[in-house]
């Protein structure tokens, strides 16, 4: 694939993002700069408001920029009509969020399957073993999304990202509604992606222990680029973020 | 993804079951009329193949005359060819046949049978000839003018015993006979419920018909050659001059059969459209459905966009959904469907009509056709909402609440205010005389202009009917107002059937009472005397002409007048064949084959006792040859008095009348009048309708009373009516056929509150965690139960409100529309638009009785729990 020998899965340049108008004008971003290197796991950080989720929304073309642009796999978005970044999302694109993330009528497989089924591919049988085997969840395969734990549920969503061998995974918040115990397991789940499975990842998130397992740390605040910080530790974000603040 | 769709559809059949009910009712109405026309028509398909089982050929006469309403009244035969056909080789018995008319009294003095609207009542002959229709049962065949026989189903009903005397009237008045036997028809006691009272032919023939004449000539072969061979042996040997024909045993049989299919179809025809206003109305509530069904799923659908679903395909799933549904509904409304005709032929029963049932004919058609208009108009009435759900963006996954906003209100209201205008130029216009296709645009606009303008206008008018609520139900009404209020175009949608039934059934009523009030106008300046006696007889029978004349005889009498009708043959003057075009071999063209409708009169007795509307003329000038014609018919034809217009009788003569004045004919369906001395000499009889009778002076009426209803209970005939009565029974025949609608249309409102009951049911559904809260703080039971109770109520006003309204507009513009000239004035039926309110009232508090059930059914804890 051409695409794959670029350096960046995903970048974006003077991206503004501006809601409402007049007074009540918000400015989201504010020209953000950022590239997104292949086969990284980057995570996203900063205070509420700082336009962390908004970032990620534009980067993956469920929601457009008001001036700047966004690339992924070095194709501009804003270039594109909605079938073809819905073919986009489809092939190139997973996604885990926080809640709500897999359909109640379908069973774990079902939902793990659903982008292939969606654009009619068969898929690649050999990953799709390999990835349900890394997930664990083989005897719990032809359970309802209710009949599983949330954690489950989280890495039934990430399997489902990853089914379609997308150029990136965008994570909001993935262990928001986790306890710390399962959360670690979808985080050290997502690592092992990285790594093992050559995935590229970026994951919004304002827990620091989760951003640590990142190879990288993006920070934004007030809609700006405010720093960055590679192989982080817990303990080394949270000074930063101190700061950040200060 | 079909695959997917279709298990993401099945994972939720419950819910699929109940939101298919709108579908199963409309569904189970169609193939309930489809199953029992066909029921009825194979068994009288089977009955007349048995009952022709021995007539190979039909002999009779070429001269008819079409009835306006169906069917045809064809010249008699002379009884003289049947020696010719039983000359003819191959014919092995031949006889006479005849059903006219002949009423059998009861031993109680009440006739047999029902008068009027139920089936009819007979006279005909029964021989020993094998081409006979009836064998004999018991007893012996009757001979010579004081003997006769029953059916059995007759016999049974009256008590009647062989030996028994039997009084029967018939054209030429009461005669009593000796039951010498009992008869059945086919394997049957009765053909569809008629009665029958069968004589020789010498004597059928005098006293039903005419000495020497019969209707046609059964015949039976004696199997040497072909059904169709021995007709036209028997055709060539008649002679031109008779003007008769044959036909097969096939032929005949096939025709009576047709005549029974034309009737069933009327009937069956205004049933099936009913059950597709039923569907339409289902539609809307499918279409209900369906939009909160995609506003719950929201999250769902915009996940599926996200992760790479296209528009099509979030659509496609809903389709999906409808299809499933649509598929399941229909096939369980046929099953029902099929209780249902089970139903409808016991109502029929019950009304009069026996009919034989020999199993149920369930065609496969009936089946696809069900199934088809199940199915579309599910899928159709979920195409909107499903396009919709595809237009989700894939951002409103990460979104806590679903949206169900209005859209554009300005924009809604602006496209629903040019509807309606639209609507109202086209009413307007025909009011004006616009032909009636105009009518039925106008019509349409205006509900789809209301349909559009309803989340518009739903929000403001819920929240008006809300106030004595809010008033009277404290903090429960209060919240009901306002959950009525706030999803305006759910309520709106909800509310729609309601407007839809309400306004059908509004409109009807307004145009019944302006009917009604026209009707009393009429006939209360028409008749000026004291007593009518009446029979309802459809254009068959009626009262004999010599008990006109016996009443009109009465000591203490002082006017007594016949009016009655039969159908003629009118040829129009200008449609007559011309010879002044010689270069034209054309053949002349023969007259219109429809009958026209002719109200025979006693000009000698009528003036000053019933005003038929006369215009210009007199009407003692009709004589034998004279003709009064209604105005518009003759303005239209562009006939004036002293024209001449050919005439042909139902026994084929030829009449050469004159017009000799112009009436109104306000009050009577008939376009002509002529003094029934025209009709003296046919010999298919006439019978009046109505005898109206004035009390000569210092005669009290209700003495002159008893003395007409002497003779008229001696012959068993008519209702006997004081002025007043026989008004009141004019106008009520309009609520015959209204009640009749009212009873279809009952089957749409039902399904208004089907829609109803599934709104609520998913609006508690969606609104658990919010009524889990309010049990939490401390609301009771009955205080949920109070608010689903009047949020119900609230809806359902909003579309009666909305319905009445549009009805009594519709009605309005109907009659104006319908009445022309003539202008009826428009008549406000109060005390059913009470009664239509009060009603849409409590349908609201029966629509809410299982949702409010199911919302004390909340669990508080797990309603909160719920993210």
């Amino acid at each position: 694939m051409p695409e794959e020998s670029t350096a960046y899965a995903a970048r974006a340049v003077g991206a503004v993002k501006i809601y409402g108008s007049g007074d009540s004008e918000v400015h989201a971003l504010d020209g953000v700069d950022a590239n997104f290197e292949r086969g990284k796991f980057t995570a996203i950080m900063g205070p509420s408001g700082s336009g962390k989720s908004t970032l990620m929304h534009c980067l993956a073309g469920l929601d457009s920029l008001t001036s700047g642009k966004v690339f992924v796999n070095e194709v501009d978005l804003s270039s594109l009509n909605d079938k073809a970044l819905t073919e986009l999302r489809r092939e190139r694109i997973g996604f885990v969020f926080q809640a709500y993330n897999l359909i109640p009528t379908l069973n774990a497989l079902e939902n793990i399957l659903l982008p292939l089924t969606l654009g009619r591919k068969k898929g690649d049988d050999a990953w799709i073993e390999r990835m349900i085997d890394t997930i664990s969840l083989r005897d719990r395969l032809t359970h309802r999304p209710s009949e599983l734990s949330g954690g489950q549920q989280q890495r039934v969503a990430i399997a489902r990202a990853l089914a379609t061998r997308p150029s990136i995974i965008f994570a909001d918040e993935p262990t928001g509604n986790l306890d710390s115990k399962t959360g670690t397991e979808v985080l050290e789940f997502m690592r092992l992606a990285v790594t093992d499975l050559g995935q590229t990842i970026v994951m919004v998130t304002h827990d620091a222990n989760a951003a640590s397992y990142a190879d990288r740390i993006v920070f934004l605040a007030d809609g700006k680029v405010a720093g960055e910080m590679f192989t982080p530790t817990a303990q080394r974000v949270l000074e930063y973020l101190t700061h950040l603040g200060e | 993804m079909f695959r997917l769709a279709l298990k993401m559809t099945l994972a939720r059949a419950g819910r699929l079951v109940l939101t298919s009910l709108a579908v199963i009712l409309g569904t189970a109405f169609l193939s309930g009329t489809f199953v029992f026309r066909d029921t009825i028509n194979q068994t009288f398909d089977r009955l007349f193949s048995d009952i022709f089982r021995d007539v190979d050929a039909y002999v009779r006469s070429t001269t008819f005359i079409e009835l306006d309403f169906g069917g045809e009244q064809r010249a008699a035969t002379p009884i003289a060819v049947l020696d010719t056909v039983r000359g003819v080789e191959g014919v092995s018995s031949a006889t006479g046949d005849i059903q006219a008319f002949a009423r059998v009294i009861g031993k109680d003095g009440e006739p047999l049978g029902s008068e009027g609207g139920g089936p009819p009542t007979f006279g005909g002959i029964v021989s020993s000839d094998t081409a006979g229709l009836w064998t004999v049962d018991s007893g012996r065949l009757p001979v010579g003018p004081n003997e006769m026989m029953l059916d059995r189903a007759t016999a049974d009903n009256g008590e009647f015993v062989v030996g028994d005397t039997v009084r029967v009237v018939s054209f030429a008045g009461p005669r009593e006979f000796t039951l010498v036997g009992v008869a059945s028809y086919g394997d049957i006691a009765s053909p569809g419920g008629a009665t029958f009272a069968l004589f020789d032919q010498p004597t059928a023939s005098e006293f039903l018909l005419q000495p020497g004449f019969v209707d046609a000539i059964l015949v039976a072969g004696d199997g040497s050659v072909d059904d169709e061979v021995l007709a036209e042996r028997i055709d060539a040997a008649l002679s031109p001059d008779l003007k008769l024909e044959t036909l097969t045993g096939a032929e005949i049989t096939a025709e009576v059969q047709g005549q029974i299919k034309d009737v069933l179809n009327i009937f069956s025809t205004f049933l099936i459209v009913f059950s597709f206003i039923a569907l339409g109305v289902g539609s809307f509530v499918i279409y209900n459905v369906f939009s909160i069904t995609a506003a719950q799923r929201q999250q769902e659908n915009a996940l599926l966009r996200a992760i790479g679903a296209s528009r099509s395909q979030v659509s496609r799933a809903l389709l999906v959904e409808s299809l499933a549904m649509g598929v399941i509904g229909s096939l369980i409304g046929f099953g029902i469907g099929i209780v249902l005709s089970i139903g409808l032929n016991a109502l029929l029963q019950a009304t009069g009509f026996e009919v034989p049932t020999r199993g149920l004919a369930i065609k496969p058609s009936s089946f696809t056709n069900t199934l088809i208009a199940g199915v579309v108009v599910t899928v159709l009435a979920a195409w909107l909402p499903a396009r919709r759900a595809g237009r989700v963006p894939p951002l409103a996954a990460m979104r806590e609440t679903a949206l169900d906003t209005a859209g554009n209100l300005s924009r809604r209201v602006m496209i629903g205010l040019g509807l309606v205008a639209l609507g109202v130029v086209g009413l307007v216009a025909a009011m004006n005389d616009a032909p009636v296709q105009v009518l039925g645009l106008g019509v349409l606009g205006v509900f789809a202009g209301i349909l559009v303008l309803g989340p518009a206008i739903a929000r403001p008018v819920a929240l008006f009917i809300g106030v004595p609520v809010a008033k009277l139900r404290g903090v429960s009404g209060s919240m009901a107002r306002q959950n009525a209020a706030r999803n305006p175009k759910r309520t709106s949608r909800t509310a729609a059937p309601v407007l839809i039934g309400v306004a059908l059934v509004t409109a009807f009523s307004v145009l019944a009472a302006s009917l009604r009030a026209e009707i009393r106008d009429t006939f209360g300046s028409a008749f000026t005397g004291d007593l009518a006696l009446t029979v309802d007889a459809r254009g068959f029978g009626g009262i004999p002409l010599t008990v006109t004349d016996e009443i009109a005889a009465l000591d203490g009498v002082a006017q007594a007048t016949g009016v009655g009708f039969t159908s003629v043959r009118i040829v129009d003057p200008g449609e007559a064949p011309t010879n002044n075009n010689a270069s034209s071999e054309q053949v002349a063209p023969l007259p219109d084959l429809r009958g026209s409708f002719v109200q025979t009169v006693n000009p000698a007795t009528i003036s000053g006792l019933f005003d038929l509307g006369v215009t210009q003329g007199d009407i003692t000038s009709l004589g034998n040859d004279g003709l009064f014609v209604e105005e518009d018919r003759a303005t239209e034809k562009g006939w004036r008095l002293g024209d001449r217009l050919q005439l042909v009788r139902i026994d084929g003569k030829l009449v050469d009348a004159e017009i000799r004045g112009f009436v109104t004919g306000d009050t009577s369906f008939a376009n002509y009048v002529a003094s029934r001395e025209m009709f003296a000499d046919s010999p298919t009889p006439i019978f009046d309708a109505f005898v109206y009778i004035r009390a000569s002076e210092g005669t009290e009426v209700g003495v002159l009373r008893d003395r007409v209803a002497a003779i008229s209970s001696d012959v068993g005939i008519g209702s006997l009516q004081t002025k007043d009565e026989f008004i009141d029974e004019r106008a009520a025949q309009v609520n015959q056929v209204l009640a009749l609608i009212y009873g279809l249309l009952a089957l749409s409102i039902i399904i208004a509150v089907v829609g109803i009951v599934i709104t609520l049911l998913l609006s508690v559904f969606e609104r658990r965690r919010e009524i889990g809260l309010l049990r939490a703080v401390g609301m009771t039971r009955s205080q949920v139960r109070t608010t689903v109770r009047w949020e119900s109520v609230i809806t359902s006003l909003l579309g009666a409100a909305a319905g009445v309204v549009l009805g009594i507009v519709m009605g309005v513009v109907v009659v104006a529309a319908l009445s022309g000239d003539s202008g009826i004035a428009f008549s406000l039926p109060i005390r059913d638009t009470v009664a239509i309110v009060i009603g849409s009232f409590l349908l609201g508090v029966v629509a809410a009785i299982y949702p409010a059930w199911r919302a004390t059914q909340v669990n508080v804890v797990e309603a909160i729990a719920t993210t």
